[in-house]
């Protein structure tokens, strides 16, 4: 079972490149993959732009251009996406503030209206 | 009021804000049975496993707890996403989107395939890809039965433009596969302000859908004879066991009056704090079934 929240609690952990997150597709449905627009990832107020985050989801680690680019990949609303996010150092253990600004292309909605921008922010701890 | 001979189903949409993180697939199909529906709605981009080609275990596993609840799928709901590209859908990538729907809601037993249908105007009328890929279909869903059905859904209106072509459509092809779906949204007299919905859950969208007037429930008698599957959508019934924002008591009126038979199946999309849904889906349940005797 996931969190009813976007970002999830599980998931946050530094890695040698950087810290890794988990999202919930925070939508009712999954999502052919090339319907992302990206997301923005921001830690304690330092911002993450979607061109640097990279994706995991039911396959190998991707770009976001190669999720774009796919035909078949997709996002399943039952599946958390695992984002990392490049940062030089790591994330001290303890508590941090992400905000998450993810961004969703929905065809049956007004272009005018799109995309269709999902913002959370979450006080998370770091363990590891 | 004569005995109705529609069904009773439930959409598991429903369940938006409780599937995957207090309720499994089983939980759901566990409490639609339990309610007392017969008929099934599912989204298959939502609750179909590895959608859209679910491994040979997980269709026995359907197909024995369809036998086990005694339940009939009614309508899979899809979408031709329109925007995947960057640029406009061609026919061809469309009707491969269709046919891929149509195929798997048959594997799996669906009667009604709901298309979820890109748009491109801001009053939602449908990208015109649909056309031609819809007629391109017709054979094979002949050959599946398995009856395409688009929906009139909110803000959408019954005297519209996207109507009249659906039923041109339905003129000109002769096609007895090729029908309505009929979500009673439409018919809200007022507007609901969903609190701990899955965007004010989750964050603010930044998409707010166009206003439009109330639609009249006579609008549906011109078009009842198409309508195949009704959505009946809803968003509170309160403690009193009223609704209101959709006014049931005219539209049973009419569905009854007609001889109306398909599968009225529930589409909560109220307030989805956890554990909302199961007991919203029995409050109206409760009142259709009071109000039609």
């Amino acid at each position: 079972m996931l969190d009813p929240t976007m970002i999830q609690t599980r998931g946050f952990h530094n890695r040698a490149d950087g810290f890794e997150l988990r999202l919930r597709l925070p939508y009712y449905r999954g999502l052919w993959t090339n319907l992302i627009d990206g997301a923005t990832v921001t830690v304690d107020g330092e911002s993450f732009g979607p061109e640097t985050i990279r994706w995991r989801i039911t396959a190998a680690e991707c770009s976001l251009a190669d999720l774009t680019a796919s035909e078949t990949l997709r996002w399943p609303v039952d599946v958390p996406a695992v984002l990392s996010v490049p940062r030089p150092k790591p994330l001290a253990i303890g508590f941090h503030v992400i905000d998450v600004d993810l961004r969703l292309r929905m065809s049956y909605i007004p272009v005018e209206l799109q995309p269709t921008i999902w913002t959370e922010q979450r006080r998370l701890v770091i363990t590891r | 009021m004569t005995t109705p001979h529609f069904s009773y189903g439930v959409s598991l949409y429903s369940y938006t804000g409780e599937y995957g993180v207090t309720m499994t697939l089983d939980d759901c199909v566990d409490d639609v049975a339990d309610l007392g529906a017969t008929g099934l709605e599912i989204l298959g981009e939502a609750h179909v496993e590895d959608y859209p080609h679910p491994p040979a275990r997980w269709v026995d596993e359907w197909f024995a707890r369809l036998e086990r609840y005694q339940l009939q799928p009614t309508c899979f709901g899809s979408w031709v996403d329109t925007r995947r590209f960057g640029r406009p859908m061609t026919i061809d990538e469309a009707t491969r989107q269709l046919e891929t729907d149509i195929r798997l809601a048959a594997t799996l037993g669906f009667r009604f395939l709901r298309p979820k249908l890109g748009v491109v105007t801001f009053d939602l009328e449908p990208d015109p890809v649909w056309e031609p890929a819809t007629e391109r279909v017709l054979d094979l869903a002949v050959d599946k039965d398995v009856i395409i059905c688009p929906e009139i859904h909110w803000p959408s209106v019954i005297r519209s433009k996207t109507v009249d072509d659906y039923l041109a459509f339905i003129e000109r092809t002769g096609s007895d596969h090729f029908a309505l779906l009929m979500d009673t949204g439409v018919f809200q007299q007022q507007m609901h302000l969903r609190d701990g919905g899955v965007q004010s859950r989750l964050g603010s969208g930044s998409a707010g859908p166009p206003q439009v007037p109330v639609v009249p429930v006579a609008d549906l008698a011109d078009v009842l004879d198409h309508v195949v599957h009704i959505q009946a959508k809803f968003y509170e019934i309160d403690d009193d066991l009223v609704d209101h924002y959709i006014p049931w008591p005219e539209i049973l009126d009419l569905l009854v009056a007609r001889d109306w038979s398909g599968n009225l199946s529930s589409e909560y999309e109220g307030d989805y704090a956890v554990g909302r849904t199961s007991d919203q889906l029995r409050r109206q349940h409760a009142l259709i079934r009071s109000l039609t005797g």
